[in-house]
């Protein structure tokens, strides 16, 4: 899967998860995915957008696993 | 309790948040909240076969490393499926996976959202929400 594609996957299971657990009319419901789903995937292309016109560095290191 | 099927109100909150805790979405079953609790499990148990998929770190406890400790707390939310990953087939992971990071973000919210389930499913037992 790609990065997008992960992302949507993402955003979607928090959007479902959040509307059904905190809201209980469908109004409200609606409301609250669209602002969790459009939140994580429009903040994410914005941050990337930003972090575009950032130098890049070094790969990061890996991290240890024991 | 209001909209409580009969019969499960005088279950004990503690003994329901165990079981929410251990096993994802099984609070909101025991409680009557079947649809509730068909999306809860499906929700997570997406993001823990992702995750696993995708290779990412199953958090524990790392000397030196005190932040590890509260990412296993995270991890550990899942309940018996992260003991399950981790120690009935030892999974943990591989950080040179193509999908390392994004598998690690999904485990993490598979068991932070379960701990959040944990919550609710308590809130709920106690009477304190629909």
């Amino acid at each position: 899967m790609n990065h997008f594609a992960l992302m949507f996957l993402y955003a979607l299971l928090l959007g479902l998860f959040f509307t059904a657990l905190w809201k209980r009319d469908r109004g409200s419901q609606i409301r609250l995915f669209l602002q969790v789903f459009g939140g994580l995937i429009g903040g994410a292309i914005i941050l990337g957008w930003l972090m575009y016109f950032l130098p890049s560095g070094p790969p990061a290191p890996i991290p240890p696993i024991q | 309790m209001a909209g409580t099927p009969s019969g499960l109100s005088t279950r004990s909150p503690a003994l329901v948040a165990v079981i929410a805790w251990l096993v994802p979405a099984a609070g909101h079953l025991l409680l009557g909240r079947k649809r509730r609790a068909a999306l809860f499990a499906a929700v997570i148990g997406c993001a823990l076969i992702v995750g696993v998929r995708l290779n990412g770190n199953l958090h524990r406890p790392l000397p030196k490393q005190p932040m590890s400790y509260l990412a296993t707390l995270g991890s550990m939310g899942s309940g018996a499926p992260y003991f399950f990953l981790r120690y009935g087939l030892e999974y943990s992971g591989d950080p040179t996976a193509d999908g390392f990071e994004y598998g690690t973000a999904f485990l993490l919210s598979a068991g932070l959202m379960n701990l959040l389930l944990v919550l609710d499913s308590w809130d709920i037992a106690t009477g304190r929400k629909e």
